[in-house]
């Protein structure tokens, strides 16, 4: 008798506790630091060009086959500007297959996809979530500004360190 | 179309049916009608009300918070979806009976709104003052399980035929606590006008002097509401989905509506018949019937929150084994202390002693063997 | 009616199918009953729904890519499962994880098991027919999963353990997140106790029900919670120690008598051991050390043989079983699933008992559909 009495007692004493409801869309439960949305390329600032170079490693380690990438001669190495020989032209992610595993992140050689803090996904056709290159650079770009984001690769550390300077920056 | 058609069509027999008692000079019928639609109107206000009010407390139990959306904190929900069942199709299976199919949601509904009518909200708000009130709220609300079993057997399917009999039984066997019960409180005020029964307790509520009759009718009603912890025949997670399983939209929306109906008349029977009804200090009486009722349903709703459900056959062993000997243990008690003329407030106490009793041998059972496992520390596990 | 006139009726059982869309199989599974008014007589599960050929996936993949597979085999402990690939591949290379790196992993399986414990919780309180306890594991299931955003930087899918450790350093606000998580699950963990394990109601639906002996349950395979249930002291944590679970303490939950209630309350005290087991593991967590161990490629090639290795899941014993023939991708992966092996008890236990405690008894065995087709 007395054990369904206390649970009677523990759900008033819920009754009275505040909700935890976080009302979506008007509120948005907080994206934490470390958040793997969907991929992004990343945008070298100084150069005024992708850090991509479409060597293609990370499409080739992808578990779905969700990319696909051209490479092109860089035109701006011709006329001095950037390190870079070669460049990306195109890159297509069909974001509705890629399941958010950060192999493309940890395999790629020049620090130019990262994983971006997008993760709403909705559109009205079946596989309408294949973005081109230049949506990719916009959420790279987004990325950046939003988790200053600093090259782990280019600037000589390795990815664990850099994340945790990157943590000590924030 | 074809509901504004059905929408209009009902709204002019209505209209029909006023001008012609209007007219035919029998006054006092058509004030009786009148009333009885505001009865309706309210009721079905109150309905709103209620499946909001319940929404909102279950949602607060379980840390979150009901539905905010459709109007400010969701008071428009109930309607929204009262709208959504009103125009979904009705998918109505090809063999089923089709004359006992339609009549078995209005046998179902009418009793429940039938018994409103003699109800009394105070000793003067009354549609009908009856010398035999109890008796007709007890005999009309057993109606409807006579509805319940035409659901279940004219739907084409042997699920629903067996819920249906499930619910039947369940019904039944709760209605004897009920019954017995609700005459103890009738020999305790010598009548069974309801208004006099409230008029009774104008020295102490009916709750001291009879806590376990309180309970067992309080447990009865759980039981014959179809609510949690005995609300199997129409739950979603069992097998067999019970009686109203082949209904959808219109069809469906009336047996919640009778629903919830009676759950309103059995939390203002217990209002009335053991709580005091309107009697109370300072305040108009209906504000205190209203607050007593409120208290009583959100009983009602907490206890839905916390308990999970019986099984049909222990319901049937909590029924048969635990009430009803206990309602007429209850009865005679009652009935030799107003013979002998025994001081009564014996009576109450001696209910309180045996729910104590009754507890506590319950824990003295269970403590005697408890259900528990064995915590074997690693050391020992890994010498072995 | 005499006894005579209703010895020549023939009466036959019904067939109920609780089909792959239902609301309490805790998944696709498709149930077949006959039942005999309320008893059931016989029962045939149907299984395969959610089949997705993982093994043959892998053998396709490189190795960091079969442990994005595994996350998703048994999708609510899904680091244990990448445990367990991941002792298989390291036991056949060879290699040593460093000794923070392995706290780590052993902090966040247990805190897995918790939230797998309270998964199960919730949808037990759900079949019995209360709706509370269900939000009340979920909302502990949230804090878990934020702290684990906030470390691997997903809420489900990690892809956090790798072969030779871990992918990244845990943030520098582990502990402190911890510790302050910990307190809490400790309260609720209490509460959703009281709230369900000694209500009467629900005892009246799982005492005495379901009861399988502990020989018959070592002969049908059980595993795990299942196992401990009738009696039987067996858990890979002590019987073939992985990780470091040798430097830890706790208690081990054993039952009774093998029903639905000691098969519940065991997983309620595993969820209190885990967090003793967490908290003892803080304290002896190292500040420095290194993530993975040293020399160990990214997409590792493991030399030519096989190994097998198995992990206590929330649900039992999980196996993997890896051949290598030296490529970078493996030759053959079997997975060992706790829940197969369990679902073949359901019939034993719910041939003669009410229809609607096989709801309960499923409920109890814990099965996860993707770990039982793969």
């Amino acid at each position: 008798m007395f054990s369904g009495l206390k649970g009677l007692i523990i759900t008033l004493k819920t009754g009275l506790r505040k909700p935890v409801t976080v009302q979506y869309p008007k509120m948005h439960a907080p994206i934490q630091e470390r958040f793997m949305g969907f991929p992004a390329l990343t945008w070298d600032f100084e150069v005024s060009e992708p850090y991509c170079v479409g060597c293609m490693v990370c499409i080739r380690n992808c578990p779905t086959q969700c990319m696909t990438a051209t490479m092109g001669d860089n035109p701006l190495y011709a006329e001095g500007k950037s390190p870079r020989r070669k460049i990306v032209e195109s890159f297509e992610i069909n974001l509705g297959r890629c399941i958010l595993c950060n192999i493309c992140v940890e395999v790629c050689n020049f620090d130019a996809i990262e994983m971006s803090y997008e993760h709403e996904l909705s559109t009205f056709e079946r596989n309408g979530r294949r973005v081109g290159l230049a949506a990719l650079l916009e959420m790279g770009k987004k990325y950046q500004k939003e988790s200053s984001w600093i090259p782990p690769i280019a600037k000589g550390k390795s990815a664990s360190k850099a994340t945790s300077d990157r943590e000590q920056a924030i | 179309m074809k509901i504004v058609l059905q929408f209009a069509i009902v709204a002019m027999s209505i209209i029909a049916i006023f001008t012609a008692l209007l007219f035919s000079g029998q006054t006092d019928i058509f004030l009786k009608a009148l009333h009885a639609s505001a009865l309706f109107g309210f009721l079905s206000i109150v309905v709103l009300a209620l499946i909001w009010y319940e929404r909102k407390l279950l949602a607060r139990i379980q840390m979150r918070i009901g539905p905010m959306r459709v109007g400010p904190f969701g008071i428009l929900q109930t309607i929204a979806d009262a709208i959504k069942l009103v125009t979904k199709e009705d998918i109505i299976p090809s063999e089923t009976d089709k004359i006992l199919y339609w009549l078995a949601p209005i046998v179902v509904f009418l009793p429940s709104f039938v018994v409103w009518t003699v109800v009394p909200f105070t000793p003067s708000l009354v549609i009908q003052e009856m010398e035999l009130s109890l008796l007709f709220i007890l005999a009309s609300s057993t109606l409807s399980i006579v509805g319940l079993v035409m659901a279940g057997w004219s739907s084409a399917n042997k699920y629903s035929v067996l819920g249906a009999l499930r619910a039947t039984a369940q019904l039944i066997s709760y209605e004897i606590p009920i019954i017995i019960t609700a005459l103890t409180i009738a020999m305790l005020a010598n009548s069974l006008n309801i208004i006099e029964i409230v008029l009774s307790q104008s020295s102490q509520p009916y709750l001291l002097l009879q806590p376990m009759g309180l309970l067992l009718f309080f447990i009865a009603a759980l039981a014959e509401l179809g609510r949690t912890p005995f609300d199997i025949y129409h739950a979603e997670s069992e097998l067999a989905g019970g009686p109203f399983l082949e209904y959808s939209g219109t069809h469906w929306s009336i047996f919640y509506l009778a629903e919830y109906f009676n759950t309103f008349l059995f939390a203002t029977l217990v209002s009335l018949l053991f709580l005091g009804g309107w009697l109370g200090p300072w305040l108009p009486g209906i504000i205190w019937l209203f607050a007593k009722i409120f208290i009583v349903i959100s009983i009602i709703f907490w206890i839905r929150g916390t308990y999970p459900r019986l099984r049909i056959d222990q319901l049937m062993e909590v029924g048969w084994k635990g009430l009803v000997p206990l309602s007429f243990t209850n009865f005679v008690l009652t009935a030799v202390f107003i013979y002998y003329k025994w001081p009564l407030w014996i009576l109450g106490f001696l209910g309180l002693m045996s729910i104590l009793v009754i507890m506590f041998a319950f824990k003295q059972q269970k403590s005697s063997q408890p259900p528990s496992i064995m915590l074997i520390p690693s050391s020992e596990v890994r010498h072995v | 009616m005499s006894n005579e006139s209703t010895k020549n009726i023939e009466s036959v059982d019904i067939m109920v199918n609780m089909g792959p869309q239902h609301p309490s199989t805790h998944g696709v599974f498709r149930m077949v009953l006959w039942v005999d008014g309320e008893r059931v007589v016989e029962l045939e599960p149907h299984i395969g729904y959610l089949h997705r050929g993982s093994e043959k996936i892998s053998e396709g993949e490189i190795y960091p890519q079969v442990v994005t597979l595994f996350d998703r085999l048994d999708y609510l402990s899904n680091l244990n499962n990448e445990m367990a690939f991941c002792l298989a591949v390291e036991k056949l290379m060879e290699i040593e994880v460093p000794k923070r790196a392995d706290y780590v992993r052993m902090i966040l399986c247990e805190l897995n098991r918790i939230s797998s414990h309270m998964l199960f919780y919730g949808t037990m309180g759900l079949d019995a027919g209360a709706m509370t306890p269900i939000m009340y594991g979920f909302r502990e299931r949230e804090r878990i999963q934020k702290f684990f955003q906030s470390v691997t930087g997903a809420r489900m899918m990690h892809n956090y353990i790798q072969i030779g450790g871990l992918r990244e350093e845990p943030p520098k606000s582990f502990q402190g997140q911890l510790k302050e998580m910990l307190p809490q699950l400790s309260k609720a963990i209490e509460e959703c106790d009281q709230l369900l394990t000694l209500n009467e109601v629900f005892l009246l639906r799982s005492k005495d029900i379901g009861i399988i002996n502990g020989s018959d349950a070592l002969e049908l395979g059980l595993t795990g919670p299942c196992l401990r249930a009738s009696g039987i002291v067996e858990d890979i944590r002590f019987t073939e120690p992985y990780s470091l679970y040798n430097e830890i303490d706790f208690n081990l939950p054993v039952g009774v008598t093998g029903d639905t209630w000691d098969r519940y309350a065991i997983r309620i005290a595993e969820m209190r051991e885990s967090i003793k087991i967490i908290e003892q593991a803080l304290e002896l967590l190292p500040d420095i050390g290194e993530t993975k161990a040293p020399g160990v490629r990214l997409i590792p090639r493991p030399p030519k043989g096989e190994s097998y290795a198995r992990v206590e899941n929330p649900r039992g014993d999980l196996g993997v079983y890896i051949v290598s023939d030296g490529k970078d991708k493996p030759y053959r992966v079997k997975i060992r699933a706790p829940s197969f092996a369990n679902l073949q008890a359901l019939r034993k236990m719910s041939v003669g008992s009410y229809v609607a405690d096989v709801v309960m008894i499923l409920g109890s065995l814990d099965i996860v559909l993707g770990e039982v087709d793969r």
